[in-house]
């Protein structure tokens, strides 16, 4: 039934004649509707339930019933009830709106102009957000700048040469790479891979003629030449990043191969099996009269089919 | 545009009753107007939060050991993007929450905003002075250089004289019978975890406790003048707030390109040629102790712990002391003259403390 | 019948109206001030300190003339037309200037007598009772900084009472009273502080302050103006010799013709030692 809202104080009307005054109304607090009517008549509460009621006027309800009826329906217990301000029912407020009308308190004369409204309103949203402005420019460059940090384009020593028997076979070389971290110093352990190639091996490498190296402003740093046998590959698979192995593969032979997602690849890096996008990437390598290998550790996005310098 | 968000504005108040909340959180009415002298407490809050904010920018770089501290200081101010503004503003924000402590407590005091039924918004107020004075104690030893080492070095040891409890307080502090890496760390935890967590727990008490008495409203006016006068929170007194705590946005970033944060040398055990002293306003107290009448034990005892324990306890009596309902400050002689003496008092111990450099060598 | 200006004393009339006309003023000084920092533009001295001056005046104009016409409306019940803030302003700044000028030569004689004074009573004093440093600091700072006090209080009362004067006869001048009742009058200077068209200052008070804070982001200088001794400024990159991807080769080329030719070197004397018998001294 749709909620029905009978006044506190209305006059009770019957089929047959005025019974009394509503002297309460009860209020479900699941349905949020009015369940009774409390109506006091002939010094007694009756609870009378609010399908009995047929009309609600602004300060009467006429009943669906005969006056001996409503002094059928219960007497009220009122201990068994609460008011709506001694409990926190949500929303009971918004929908049942049974007093006599609302409390009264002045309307401030200055609050009475929208436009001072409005316009208070308004200013105080530009400043507010003006406040933050100046702060956005500092704050976004205070939180990026080891973001893009400069690449490192430092030669660092892995190793001998002499440490390389055999031609087209992976030779791994484990270095300690110290950098500056933030105020600290640090030294890592870093391992790369380098091959002495045969002369078809290197023309599968330098297929795409020499390699050069870029700093960030595009300025070229090195450029490996096929004229070196020497050929360092990057200890990281290009795939996601984890360190590969020189393996004898069960139908491929010696390959290059990285254990977490078995990706393969040949002695000139170019893949052969697995999820790799991208070949092997090779480092800017440099090789002394007296065999000492020196590589920039330059480091690429993993995961992707061109290569993105990061490091 | 307006549309959209009225019909966003409609869809949440069908859910929370977002009107009667507007309602009672913006339409309190304010007696006498909204007046700049409120505003205060709001921008105490202001720079709270932007405290917060530089506080919270300046962990992406601090690290709190005592090997680095020192040097990822540095490395903000030289290093980092704009780094040597967040710290500086951060550091001139204190400053600028320690002078605002001062006019909220003035403002209240002198308006006798303090009195029933308000005293314990003035209790709550006054443990948020002690969480302030805190803060600014805590964070000035974080950059780790010999003004921060030795200014948090002396202050503990003075609290050790305390009676009692002194001992355990300044182990506590310290991590340990004398400072090092545990002092740094309790000190950075209290900082940026228990003081901001202590802090925005009692702020909030103090605003639902204001907000339950009402303000006090002016202490003269007809009620003629009061009436006509009278506007809601909202907008106005809002306003004001608003452009006051940008006014002290601009103070404090002037500041901070004035007087950038420059570090002395690291920290060491021997505090060489530097002359230890604690922030600025902690310097009245600390003149003070350089009195003969506070020197020994006893009088260290009186200077550094009884009376200004005294003078706390006074504050803390005041609302149950003065029951008079009289708020006219120019009504009030002995409150305006002591106010006036603690002030002048505090002023003049300051600039001794200044003068006093020159007489160290 | 006395007119309503008479009542209220001089120097409170100037005193509210200077009190509210100079905080009125300062949030708008002070975005000028943070600019001129931003361009490391000292603004108490030099150009920054003419230019800071320069734009107060304005400011100054337009905020006392604001707070005078609210204050005359609603504590005097008086209306003034035509302008209010050019016609103080001036009087006010001229007698502030004289009054500064006097301050000037008052406070220093103040500070330089007293502090003589307090040095010689002091060190008379001192032969009797020893004082310790820090109290005879303190006393010393009193002796000289409560007289000084006092002379600038004085001058500051005497400026506002000549000021308040003058702007008494200015409301006499060129006020009328008016008939509106408080919450009339109150009313109308309220509905003064809201723009005829608040949309268009709304929106123009944005794009200025927008503007000024692309031009603060400029200004402000990346890294900080006040090094610490122990970090000087990394050194400007010498221009950065460019990788000539020739020459490079060239270099790999000839480093690799030497590194041939030495090993070489060193397989033709391995042969040689093997070839080699055992060797003399057997």
């Amino acid at each position: 039934m749709a909620s029905v809202q009978p006044k506190i104080k209305s006059k009770v009307r019957c089929v047959d004649g005025e019974v009394g005054e509503i002297a309460h109304v009860i209020a479900d607090p699941i349905s949020l509707e009015v369940s009774h009517i409390v109506v006091r008549t002939n010094g007694t509460q009756r609870q009378v339930p609010v399908s009995t009621i047929a009309t609600v006027r602004e300060d009467s309800v006429e009943l669906r019933c005969n006056a001996s009826q409503v002094a059928d329906y219960p007497e009220l217990k009122r201990e068994d009830f609460l008011t709506s301000k001694e409990v926190e029912i949500p929303h009971l407020e918004n929908k049942v709106h049974v007093e006599p009308g609302d409390l009264l308190v002045p309307f401030p004369q200055l609050e009475k102009s929208c436009a001072r409204r409005n316009f208070f309103t308004g200013f105080i949203h530009v400043i507010g957000a003006l406040i933050g402005l100046p702060l956005v420019w500092p704050v976004l460059r205070f939180i990026m700048k080891p973001m893009y940090a400069p690449y490192d384009n430092r030669w660092i020593k892995i190793g001998n040469v002499s440490k390389i028997k055999t031609d087209d076979v992976g030779v791994q070389f484990i270095f300690k790479k110290s950098f500056t971290d933030s105020v600290l110093l640090r030294e890592e352990d870093k391992n790369h891979w380098v091959i002495k190639a045969t002369p078809e091996t290197l023309k599968k490498i330098y297929q795409h003629g020499d390699i050069s190296f870029m700093d960030e402003k595009g300025d070229a740093v090195w450029v490996n030449k096929q004229t070196v046998p020497y050929v360092a590959f990057a200890g990281k698979c290009p795939h996601l990043g984890c360190g590969f192995k020189w393996r004898t593969h069960k139908k491929r032979g010696q390959v290059f191969l990285c254990p977490c997602h078995l990706s393969i690849y040949d002695s000139a890096g170019k893949v052969l099996d697995g999820p790799a996008p991208r070949p092997l990437d090779v480092l800017p390598i440099k090789v002394s009269a007296t065999g000492e290998i020196e590589i920039i550790d330059v480091e690429y996005k993993a995961g992707k089919k061109e290569q993105v310098r990061i490091a | 545009m307006m549309f959209l968000l009225q019909k966003v504005y409609d869809f949440v108040d069908e859910r929370i009753d977002l009107k009667t909340l507007e309602a009672k959180m913006m339409k309190e009415p304010i007696k006498g107007g909204s007046r700049w002298a409120y505003v205060f407490g709001s921008v105490l809050l202001f720079i709270f939060i932007m405290q917060a904010v530089t506080g919270v920018l300046l962990m992406f770089y601090y690290i709190p050991s005592a090997d680095h501290a020192y040097a990822s200081t540095q490395f903000i101010i030289h290093e980092v993007d704009y780094g040597w503004f967040i710290l500086s503003y951060h550091f001139w924000g204190s400053s600028a929450m320690v002078v605002m402590v001062f006019a909220h407590m003035s403002q209240v005091f002198l308006w006798g905003a303090y009195k029933s039924p308000r005293e314990m918004i003035w209790l709550v107020g006054l443990a948020l002075f002690g969480i302030v004075m805190a803060f600014g104690f805590t964070g000035y030893l974080l950059p780790w250089d010999q003004r921060a080492y030795w200014a948090t070095t002396v202050g503990v040891e003075i609290m050790d004289k305390t009676p009692v409890v002194g001992d355990f307080m300044a182990r506590f502090l310290k991590g340990g019978p004398t400072p090092g890496q545990m002092t740094l760390s309790r000190f950075f935890v209290i900082h940026v975890m228990v003081l901001p967590g202590a802090l925005m727990g009692l702020a909030g008490l103090h605003l639902f406790l204001f907000r339950s008495a009402g303000p006090a409203g002016p202490f003269r006016g007809t009620s003629e003048e009061l009436k006509a006068k009278t506007d809601f929170f909202f907008p106005r007194q809002v306003w004001k707030d608003i452009v006051a705590m940008a006014a002290v946005f601009l103070t404090i970033s002037s500041l901070a390109l004035i007087e950038p944060v420059v570090l002395l040398e690291e920290a060491k055990p021997d505090p060489g040629d530097y002359h230890p002293e604690p922030e600025w306003y902690f310097l009245f107290l600390f003149q003070i102790l350089r009195w003969k009448v506070f020197g020994g034990e006893f009088g260290q005892f009186l200077g550094a712990t009884a009376i200004p324990a005294a003078f706390m306890l006074l504050l803390a009596a005041l609302p149950f002391i003065d029951r008079s309902p009289e708020r006219n400050i120019f009504k009030r002689p002995i409150a305006l003259l002591s106010w006036a003496v603690v002030m002048i008092g505090i002023l003049v111990l300051t600039v001794s403390a200044i003068i006093n450099r020159e007489f160290l060598d | 019948m006395s007119h309503p200006a008479t009542a209220i004393s001089s120097v409170k009339l100037a005193w509210a109206l200077s009190w509210a006309a100079f905080w009125t003023g300062f949030p708008f000084k002070a975005i000028v001030v943070l600019l001129l920092l931003a361009a490391q533009i000292h603004p108490w001295e030099g150009a920054g300190l003419i230019a800071l001056l320069a734009v107060s005046v304005p400011i100054d104009i337009w905020a006392l003339g604001l707070t005078a016409r609210t204050f005359f409306l609603e504590r005097m019940g008086i209306e003034v037309r035509g302008p209010v803030g050019i016609g103080l302003w001036w009087q006010g700044a001229f007698l502030g200037a004289v009054m500064l000028g006097i301050a000037y030569y008052a406070v220093g004689a103040t500070v330089a007598v007293c502090k003589k004074a307090a040095a010689v009573t002091l060190g008379v004093v001192n032969k009797v009772i020893p004082i310790p440093v820090a109290e005879q600091i303190t006393i010393e700072l009193l002796m000289w900084a409560v007289p000084t006090t006092i002379v600038v209080i004085v001058l500051l009362l005497l400026w506002l009472k000549l000021f308040g004067w003058r702007i008494k006869r200015f409301v006499v001048a060129s006020g009328q009273a008016s008939s509106a009742d408080l919450q009339e009058r109150v009313r109308e200077w309220d509905d003064w502080r809201v723009p005829a068209d608040s949309i268009l200052m709304l929106v123009s008070f944005t794009a200025v302050a927008v503007l000024l804070t692309v031009v603060f982001w400029v200004l402000l200088p990346v890294t900080t103006t006040h090094r610490h001794p122990d970090y000087p400024p990394p050194p400007t990159d010498a221009v950065k010799k460019k990788v000539k991807p020739e020459e490079l080769l060239k270099k790999t080329d000839t480093a690799l013709a030497k590194a041939e030719a030495v090993l070489e070197l060193l397989e033709k004397e391995k042969a040689k030692e093997k070839k080699k018998p055992a060797g003399p001294g057997k």
